[in-house]
């Protein structure tokens, strides 16, 4: 397992797209974060009522240790830039042959894609580490008086991971599928930014079947980490929605190990039987 | 014993039948050629033995095993194209097929990269190889760490004269060292310059399969002239044991089933029929002849 590894290591490490990726990460976890800090400051740093009120609703969300729920539930949103990155890994696989190649050389078909997970895998944990970094910056910086809670809530850190996994898992396989890096990003993001979207509303809103809305692909693995608390704040029904999406939790993680386990399963059976 | 053995491997791409059971062995230390033309199945061929492509029926056994990755890693094969990561350099690239492969250690690396004349540009990017330093890397790639079994498609592909001529002194080579070298070309006088042994393909179907003296050699051709050409025509058509009669101007050639062709008998028959030659020849069919022949029915 390790050796494979490290072969995948060999590949990526003079790729110019893994160290750009890694650096866009790296700018905007942070940068979405502190975009929401500076609002959240503007509206409660005033004199006025309004400010008062709205300090009470919010409370801190980048305080620990709301900070790691806070900080995981944004930074979720930019899971499309490592995507980017895993359909590539795959993609390039196809356009230079070496997905051929690496099983002419002695590699099993399944060996192949155990190298893959592992560099999804890689790529996941990559990303955590930076959600941590910044997660742990915010809540230092933002409310000393809460310090001494920042090990409440670290469940945060192993979900951020299992939703990445599982997302960058789903954009593996559209790259593994597709073959061709645009087309696969093309569809990743649409259905991403806009069909996902679209479908979870129309099931939602209009059908009244949010089970099924909590179903798809994505909505399964962003049910894990859900809106912050302070959504809760406003009124019997909102507190009643994130109550709901709480207690949802345990069973949004079961599902997002079963969609994960199912799409790697599908990547080992459709390896093993098609040509290459 | 036989490096490779192919039992009635059978593939189908849709209604095309790419290859129809099709059988041989690959002697050690053998330079194995595979033949046909353009859609013959050849490529489809080495991609099964390499676990690219899955065959619909039939089976094979390297060393006498089934295919499996620990067959493969005792193979250095290239298939096709060169097919390497672009954006890594001659050395990034072989780093990863000894890591995969296992074959050789790091000090190998940079043997083979000089055998295929490589050495100046080993840290240049891939991308910005000629078509022809490509081939010669990823033949490079398959020689890493010396195996004792080679697979090459279409091994001069992309090379100029001097490339090829390089190729066929490097294969010749490798053969002396007792390798055995499986080889797809549809170069004809390639294949009869390096081969010990050749197959011959056609839409999928063997047509012959052995030593290249054997498949060439099915026939003696005893070519023949005189000054008198009608008289001697006249002669000939007397003369006992042969199989068929071709004039081509002055020249007559007489066809003999293999090992039968007598010069010496020949040459007395006809001055006793008062003919006298001024050229007598025991000829070989070449490849392409004979290929063309194969081919062509």
């Amino acid at each position: 397992m390790f050796a494979l590894l490290k072969i995948e290591w060999l590949k990526l490490k003079r790729y110019r797209a893994f160290w750009w990726m890694l650096a866009i990460v790296m700018l905007t976890y942070p940068g979405i974060n502190l975009m929401m800090y500076t609002l959240y400051d503007t509206i409660t740093s005033g004199k006025e009522m309004t400010n008062m009120l709205a300090k009470m609703l919010l409370g801190n969300p980048y305080a620990f240790p709301e900070s790691w729920h806070t900080v995981a539930y944004f930074s979720s949103y930019f899971v499309m830039l490592p995507s980017i990155l895993v359909i590539m890994l795959i993609a390039n696989e196809y356009q230079f042959r070496t997905h051929r190649q690496n099983v002419i050389d002695g590699w099993s078909r399944q060996q192949f894609i155990t190298a893959k997970m592992m560099g999804v895998l890689t790529v996941s944990i990559i990303v955590t580490i930076v959600y941590t970094l910044v997660a742990c910056a915010f809540g230092f910086a933002s409310d000393k008086m809460y310090y001494y809670r920042w090990s409440e809530q670290l469940q945060y850190i192993p979900l951020f991971l299992l939703q990445s996994f599982a997302q960058l898992s789903i954009a593996f396989l559209l790259g593994f599928l597709i073959k061709r890096a645009f087309i696969a990003l093309g569809i990743f993001v649409f259905y991403y930014l806009v069909i996902e979207n679209i479908a979870a509303s129309y099931f939602k809103y209009k059908l009244h079947l949010d089970i099924v809305a909590r179903l798809l692909p994505f909505k399964i693995s962003d049910g894990m980490i859900i809106p912050p608390a302070f959504v809760g704040h406003w009124g019997k029904d909102a507190k009643q929605g994130y109550d709901n999406a709480l207690s949802d939790v345990p069973t949004q993680i079961i599902l997002t190990i079963a969609l994960t386990a199912i799409i790697w399963y599908i990547c080992y059976t459709v390896q093993k039987k098609r040509d290459l | 014993m036989s490096v490779l053995s192919l039992q009635a491997i059978s593939k189908s791409y849709g209604p095309i039948k790419a290859l129809n059971e099709v059988s041989f062995n690959v002697p050690q230390g053998s330079v194995f050629g595979i033949l046909g033309p353009n859609g013959s199945g050849k490529t489809t061929l080495l991609s099964i033995i390499l676990d690219i492509l899955r065959q619909d029926a039939g089976s094979f056994s390297w060393f006498g095993q089934p295919g499996s990755p620990e067959t493969r890693k005792q193979i250095g094969a290239l298939l096709e194209t060169p097919n390497l990561y672009h954006y890594l350099s001659a050395v990034d690239n072989l780093q990863i097929t000894q890591a995969i492969s296992g074959r050789g250690v790091p000090a190998d690396i940079d043997k083979v990269i000089d055998i295929v004349g490589l050495t100046a540009r080993k840290k240049s990017k891939f991308s910005t190889y000629s078509l022809g330093m490509k081939q010669r890397l990823a033949i490079g790639a398959a020689l890493l760490g010396s195996p004792q079994v080679l697979v090459f498609d279409e091994p001069t592909n992309g090379l100029d004269p001097v490339g090829i001529a390089e190729i066929r002194e490097l294969i010749k080579n490798l053969a002396k060292q007792g390798k055995t070298i499986i080889m797809a070309s549809h170069l004809l006088d390639e294949v009869e310059k390096v081969c010990t042994h050749v197959a011959i393909l056609k839409k999928g179907t063997l047509l012959t399969a052995g030593q290249v003296d054997e498949v060439l050699a099915n026939e003696d051709i005893a070519e023949v002239s005189s000054s008198q050409p009608d008289q001697l025509r006249a002669a000939l058509e007397h003369f006992p044991g042969y199989t068929s009669i071709k004039q081509d101007g002055k020249n007559i050639q007489l066809y003999f089933p293999v090992g039968t062709a007598k010069l010496e008998d020949i040459n007395r028959f006809c001055f006793e029929k008062g003919v006298a030659l001024n050229l007598l020849v025991l000829k070989k069919k070449s490849l392409e002849a004979k290929f063309f022949e194969l081919t062509n029915e």
